[in-house]
């Protein structure tokens, strides 16, 4: 009775959040988390009980432990950076929010971390959403025990693209959490599955060797995210992460007039497009030149017609010419 | 006069047909790149790119050579407009192209040993070379090797102004390269500055 007590109570208290959370304007989100509906003194109340947490739980901690019964081991990897989670998604909640009672006291609760808040308990629609795509991924499909939205999202890093804007900050962050497992051998072991055939554990392939065909791969990687071409084209990101044989290979996808990009790493730019100094997609101009994809309609046109009037003055020179010549050949003879 | 005179040394025919074979491919290449469109396919992009790359770089060699060879044999001079009645001969060049051609008139300027092109010739010829060449090889180079790109410029990503000047200076290069394929067919006969390019020998 007293887990369905707190299990309402912290939903009530992720509804208020979110309530709280959807007043902010996103640029000041991107800083430090505040709000106009957060008081300095309900601010004030979040950190001093999240400072509690963070004497351990920070690089300070590790440091220089409050207490000397703490098991420094365990708890390094534990650590947060107190600024990055104040700025982060979640930076206006208490911890306790979601890390419940069990971890109020000090030593924790021995089943502390089954107090732990699913995702869903707050963000249920979003989850219910994902959960088909998640289903058919090749994360899901090759390793679900392993995986859940924590695996890849960090709840105390994380922001979402509206709040972080500057598409370059948001291809750093995502491409992160697909680098921290495909490009560590050792993260990558962790979830690795048996290979099928020799029934020992699949080898990370090194990724740079399978991306080979795309042209200027690394400059790829630091102007779009894994997800654009590793997800399949729906009408919001999807969750489905596709292997290399379903991934996107198809340039023009986004190397075009009608790029995709401006319905993924661009979406929630797409409403600022403006056609700036009369570019075609030019809200991606302002961090990358996509050839093909961020062309200026009218220079085209310009430089279609001189082509077109070269042409045309050449071939009437040509034809006058010829005339000319049967003219003056008919004279000579007549 | 001569019927027949040997103008074109080796060296300057195999850079001309390099030249316009890499031209040719970089313009295919280019103009299926910038105006990609999946309803239509030209050359695949992924193909087009790596062949617009491996040409462009040879173009920027076969230019190096170019400049460094016109240096050594002392052929850069052949692209100088020389004084008297540098005007006036433009001007004539001009009129025959616009109205003498039709007439029959011969020909205003006769190539020689000394002063192969004529002096419409001699600039265009010494700007394409000598100004759009540098332009479209340094943006090409900047292009492929895009941390060389300035960051940000005008609000926009620093590899716009880049991207523009090779876009704007390759059209001139195509726009010049018809004329010039054109010009070609001025000659004695259609077919004769061709063959010349070709075995070295100009016919009067």
């Amino acid at each position: 009775m007293r887990a369905f007590h707190n299990t309402v109570l912290r939903f009530a208290a992720c509804i208020a959040m979110m309530l709280l959370a959807s007043f902010v304007p996103a640029a000041a989100l991107a800083q430090e988390k505040t709000s106009a509906l957060m008081t300095p003194e309900l601010l004030e109340k979040v950190r001093r009980a999240n400072n509690e947490c963070f004497a351990c739980h920070s690089e300070e901690g590790v440091k220089k432990p409050p207490r000397a019964d703490l098991d420094i081991t365990k708890l390094r990897p534990l650590a947060h950076d107190p600024k990055v989670f104040n700025g982060s998604n979640h930076g206006l909640m208490e911890c306790t929010q979601c890390h419940g009672q069990g971890y109020t006291e000090f030593p924790h609760a021995a089943d502390a971390r089954e107090s732990i808040s699913a995702c869903e308990e707050c963000h249920a629609a979003k989850v219910l959403r994902i959960e088909k795509q998640l289903d058919a991924s090749v994360h899901a499909t090759r390793v679900k025990d392993k995986f859940t939205c924590s695996t890849c999202h960090d709840p105390h890093v994380d922001l979402i693209a509206s709040t972080l804007i500057d598409p370059r900050k948001i291809v750093a962050q995502d491409n992160q959490h697909c680098l921290d497992c495909h490009d560590s051998e050792l993260e990558f072991a962790k979830f690795a599955p048996d290979d099928e055939q020799t029934s020992t554990k699949k080898k990370r392939p090194d990724i740079d060797k399978i991306h080979e065909w795309l042209p200027n791969t690394r400059v790829h990687w630091q102007a779009v995210r894994c997800v654009e071409c590793h997800t399949p084209a729906t009408k919001t990101l999807s969750h489905e992460i596709v292997n290399k044989e379903k991934a996107e290979r198809q340039c023009l996808t986004c190397h075009s007039a009608s790029s995709s990009l401006t319905t993924r790493l661009y979406r929630h730019l797409a409403k600022e497009e403006q056609e700036r100094l009369g570019f075609a997609n030019s809200v991606i101009l302002a961090s990358s030149y996509v050839l093909g994809a961020t062309r200026h309609p009218w220079l085209d046109r310009l430089i279609v017609g001189a082509f077109a009037a070269m042409l045309l003055g050449l071939l009437i020179h040509g034809l006058a010419r010829i005339v000319a010549r049967i003219v003056r050949r008919k004279k000579n003879h007549g | 006069m001569a019927e027949r005179e040997y103008l074109i040394s080796p060296w300057i025919r195999i850079w001309h047909w390099t030249n316009a074979a890499l031209i040719l491919v970089l313009g295919t290449t280019g103009i299926s790149l910038h105006f990609a469109d999946p309803n239509l396919p030209f050359v695949e992009f992924s193909l087009a790119v790596r062949v617009h790359n491996i040409a462009g770089v040879t173009l920027a060699a076969a230019y190096a050579f170019f400049v460094i060879a016109n240096i050594v044999t002392g052929n850069w001079w052949q692209f100088v407009p020389k004084p008297p009645g540098i005007v006036p001969r433009l001007v004539a060049q001009a009129r025959w192209y616009a109205f003498g051609i039709f007439r029959g008139d011969p020909h205003p300027h006769s190539p020689t040993k000394d002063e192969h092109f004529n002096v419409l010739q001699a600039l265009t010829y010494w700007s394409v070379m000598y100004l759009l060449m540098p332009l479209i090889i340094l943006s090409g180079l900047i292009y492929l090797y895009p941390q060389f790109a300035p960051d940000k410029m005008f609000g926009f990503d620093g590899l716009l102004p880049i991207a523009m000047l090779h876009y704007l200076s390759a059209a001139a290069v195509l726009l010049f390269m018809l004329s010039h394929i054109y010009l070609g067919t001025t000659g004695k006969t259609v077919g004769a500055m061709f063959k010349m390019m070709f075995t070295g020998w100009h016919e009067h």
